[in-house]
């Protein structure tokens, strides 16, 4: 049977460290809150956790205490595999801080306050961060050993749907939630008729929605595309930062090659994910005004079917276009159709009958939004002959310019939008907005709340969080070999050599910034200013006699040099005033420290003064 | 760990060639734990816990030297040492000279435990370090074992050093028959041996003084002051020798009369009676107080 010790015997010397592993473990769980416990590293760093909490529930020995310092840093690793974000990565380092902090005091006993036991946890990390940045930067990656299973969860986040059916939307939301973030290498936002954001294609009309396929396999030519495939953000010259979504295609412009993990391109022009879905998404998108194959990949039967009858007047009307001899033409009697028609945008359009829905609303109502317009025009395309599809994704954005950062596009779910692509034989696929026809760009979108101080710091917040996403995920496996052949160029077989002697210098370099920071912080601070000032007067040759008093000796200071004699008379009251005044009530000394610092502070710049003023008299 | 050749001499300055470092238990979990972080890193291709990793053996490889700088340069000597009984803890003084902070260092020699982890600064410090000597005599207490895991407790960093200066060790004190001799008077009459009872306790007393404060209230004489004639004192003494010289009682093993000895020059001492002490040739003449009790029991310590 277990026998339980006594409360005198749990060595009372583990009362600061105690507590600093405590207050680690809950910054753990606070760094934890969110993670997928389902998935297989989510699941175990919640195992780890839990048995973290547990050990230092019953810990009594010294090297019980230890090990839950060391299990809480092995946790807080695993969460850093699953949480990059700016924010989730600061609070990592807090953890990481607290647990050393509480290794410090286990091992430097009772006696130090937590605050010293914090700047001793912050000074060790300091200095050990050298030789891990080396390690980090020179040490060559290895490729993932094997592909484990990932488990998916479901996101329950608000965003564009597989299914659009304007039809039976009688009000639509404004939801201003975060949809994606882009950054440009340029620094600047394309023009604003190019802001739009792709993401689903919607290709198979029922007569009242219009539906997304199941991707087709991808062409050979784009094998380069499939997950694997090592990221290069830091190359990109566009970084997304995408909200977590339920659906498996993220945000783009269309144009360019996309970068990143289990990244691949559908022929539609969808950029799918194969990653889990529950975090956010960072992908690059290298080249981003090339062609990209899609477009120019020629339509399919498919992408000219129309439920015949479900809305008759449409196909009629459809079917006059289809006269004209080219696309274009047919696009344009569209778009002088809709410019006569009198419709206008509204987000309450109410729900349109069930029985040939785009009738009742190209013909009677005349009123709706992105979504209405998307999916009638591309119906009536297809009437009139021209292949086309609707499109769903973002359009516009809002550009941000946080203080010190970059720049970028700020897009929300309110931004969320639809539009027309058609089949044009000689340009391929292309975009056309029937929203912009009938009002002006800024009306065609719902509009957003008001951008308060919370916004602003929100914006700044992100800015942050994007240069920091460039940098930390930016750097990868193939970033790391362009970093090493950059820097070491021909001497990169000598990759070993360079590494150890790096570590060297690091190591070197931290220890001995270490020892001097010691050897300054020990002894009596306030003699550290009286000798800080000796030294500043012994350049001027005025040193102090063996036997000599502080006053006696400021006495001949000032005789030589009489400019000095406020400021070395303040100094000299001062400094006995610190040494010899008995401390107040506080505890707290006569004189601070700060004061007396200041003023040997206030002496050396009239010193300092004072030789250069002598220096141009000499000069003159 | 303790395989290494321990240092000699009256003092000892710490160097690479006395210093003995290894990781502990719990360094070669931390390496353990780091190189997890390595194959969760790589197998996720994910910066967090590679960064931690190569931080965690950052921090190995520091602490290794830090570990190793709380015990460079420092100076160990014997410091001035007082006597004390054999099998009781003894503090056996040390003098530090640490040239810069030094933390977490323990002591211990391998007759008791290691003291609590200690912080220093620089400069000189004193400290004892305890240890139960098994035998009378001009005893060393063997070897000191120095010894620090700070700060990370990732190391170990040691020295055994066997201090040259023996420590004086008095008996340890046992009840028991001791050998009482009268006293070197002409009047005195000689052997007598007085076992642990006495035929005439004590409590007898022969005289009255004046009480002084310093007489305790266990000396006052009640009756006198209940007869309202004024404080008085008992003055106690011992009929049959007034002062005793004290020899080992024969019958008994030679260490265990020195013990029992011991023990009766402590009780004498305590009730401030006067003895002297005759350990074969060597004399001690009768006296009191505290000299006479050091004198006393370093002859006992020191007579073979």
């Amino acid at each position: 049977m277990a026998r339980l010790r006594p409360a005198a015997q749990r060595l009372p010397a583990f009362g600061v460290a105690a507590a600093l592993q405590w207050l680690a473990l809950l910054l753990l769980l606070v760094a934890m809150a969110g993670l997928q416990i389902t998935s297989l590293y989510g699941g175990i760093a919640t195992g780890l956790a839990v048995l973290t909490a547990l050990k230092l529930w019953e810990a009594r020995s010294l090297a019980e205490r230890r090990l839950v310092s060391l299990l809480q840093l092995v946790c807080i690793g695993l969460v850093a595999a699953q949480r990059p974000e700016l924010a989730a990565s600061l609070l990592q380092l807090a953890v990481t801080l607290l647990a050393l902090a509480g290794l410090l005091a286990l091992e430097l006993g009772e006696g130090l306050g937590w605050r010293v036991l914090l700047r001793r946890s912050l000074q060790v990390v300091a200095a050990a961060l050298p030789v891990a940045l080396v390690l980090f930067l020179l040490v060559p990656r290895l490729a993932p050993f094997s592909t484990l299973p990932l488990a998916r969860g479901a996101a329950a986040v608000v965003g564009l749907s597989e299914q659009l059916d304007p039809g039976g939307i009688a009000e639509l939301a404004a939801v201003d939630a975060p949809a994606a973030r882009v950054a440009f290498a340029t620094g600047q936002p394309p023009p604003a008729q190019e802001r739009y954001w792709r993401v689903l294609v919607h290709d198979r009309f029922d007569g009242r929605r219009w539906n997304r396929s199941a991707p087709p396999p991808l062409p050979r030519g784009d094998a380069r595309e499939l997950p694997g495939a090592p990221v290069a953000l830091a190359g990109s010259t566009q970084l997304w930062v995408a909200a977590p979504s339920r659906i498996e295609a993220l945000p783009w412009g269309g144009g360019g090659r996309p970068l990143g993990r289990e990244l691949l391109l559908d022929p539609r022009g969808e950029l799918l994910v194969r990653a889990p879905s529950d975090q956010r998404r960072v992908y690059g998108i290298a080249d981003p005004q090339a062609a990209s194959f899609w477009r120019t990949r020629p339509p399919s039967g498919a992408d000219l079917a129309l439920p015949l009858g479900s809305n008759p007047r449409l196909e009629a009307l459809g079917a006059s276009w289809a006269r004209l001899p080219t696309p274009q033409q047919r696009l344009q009697a569209a778009r002088d159709w809709f410019a006569a028609g009198g419709f206008s945008y509204t987000l309450q359009p109410g729900t349109l009958p069930d029985r040939a829905p785009f009738d009742a609303f190209l013909f009677e109502r005349r009123e709706g939004f992105c979504g209405h317009y998307a999916s009638s025009l591309a119906a009536l395309l297809r009437a009139a002959g021209v292949p086309a599809r609707v499109v769903s994704g973002y359009h516009g954005g809002r550009w941000v310019m946080p203080l010190g950062g970059e720049g970028y596009l700020d897009l929300r779910q309110s931004d969320a939008h639809a539009w027309t692509e058609l089949w044009l034989p000689d340009q391929g696929w292309v975009g056309v907005d029937p929203s912009s026809w009938i009002a002006p760009p800024g009306q065609s979108q719902p509009r957003r709340g008001s951008w308060g101080l919370a916004d602003w710091l929100r914006q700044q917040w992100w800015g942050l969080d994007i240069a920091w996403t460039r940098v930390w995920l930016g750097f990868d496996r193939d970033s790391q070999q362009s970093l090493l052949r950059r820097l070491l160029g021909p001497l990169l077989p000598w990759l070993g050599p360079v590494l150890l002697l790096a570590i060297a210098v690091a190591l070197a370099g931290s220890l001995s910034l270490m020892r001097w920071l010691q050897a300054r912080s020990q002894g009596d601070p306030a003699r550290r200013q009286l000798e800080q000032l000796l030294g500043l007067l012994a350049r001027h040759d005025l040193v102090p006699e063996p036997g000599e008093t502080l006053r006696r000796f400021a006495a001949r200071v000032e005789e030589r040099l009489p400019q000095l004699a406020p400021e070395l008379q303040a100094f000299a009251t001062l400094y006995q005033c610190q040494r010899f005044v008995p401390v107040g009530a506080g505890g707290a000394p006569a004189v601070s420290l700060r004061q007396l610092r200041r003023q040997r502070r206030a002496l050396g710049r009239r010193l300092r003064r004072l030789s250069s003023g002598a220096a141009v008299g000499k000069a003159g | 760990m303790d395989f290494v050749r321990p240092q000699q001499g009256e003092s000892l300055r710490l160097g690479l060639r006395n210093l003995y470092i290894v990781p502990t238990r719990f360094g070669w979990l931390w390496l353990a734990g780091l190189l997890l972080l390595q194959v969760v890193g790589t197998q996720l291709q994910s910066n967090g816990p590679l960064l931690l990793s190569f931080l965690m053996l950052g921090l190995f490889l520091l602490a290794l030297h830090l570990t190793h700088f709380n015990l460079q340069g420092l100076e160990l000597a014997v410091g001035e040492s007082q006597p004390g009984f054999a099998g009781t803890l003894l503090a056996y003084p040390l003098r530090l000279r640490c040239r810069s902070r030094c933390e977490g260092l323990r002591f211990g020699f391998d007759t008791a435990a290691t003291t609590a982890p200690r912080v220093f600064d620089r400069g000189d410090h004193a400290l004892s370090v305890p240890w139960r000597p098994q035998a009378r005599g001009l005893q060393q207490p063997g070897c000191l074992r120095l010894q620090t895991t700070a700060p990370l407790g990732l190391f170990v960093c040691w020295t055994r050093w066997q201090p040259a200066v023996p420590q004086l060790v008095w008996p340890a004190p046992v009840a028991g028959p001791v050998r009482q001799l009268q006293a070197a008077r002409p009047r005195s009459v000689p052997l007598q041996v007085s076992g642990g009872e006495r035929q005439e306790g004590s409590d007898d007393w022969r005289d009255l003084q004046p009480h002084r404060p310093e007489d305790g209230a266990s000396r006052l004489a009640w009756k006198l002051l209940a007869q309202g004639r004024g404080r008085y004192a008992k003055r106690f003494v011992d009929p049959s020798d007034e002062e005793p010289l004290l020899a080992p009682d024969p019958a008994v093993p030679f260490e265990r009369g020195l013990e029992h000895l011991s023990e009766r020059i402590c009780r004498l001492h305590a009730r401030g009676l006067a003895y002297g002490l005759v350990l074969g040739e060597q004399r001690l003449p009768p006296g009191r107080g505290p000299a006479q009790r050091e004198r006393a029991l370093a002859a006992l310590a020191t007579c073979r």
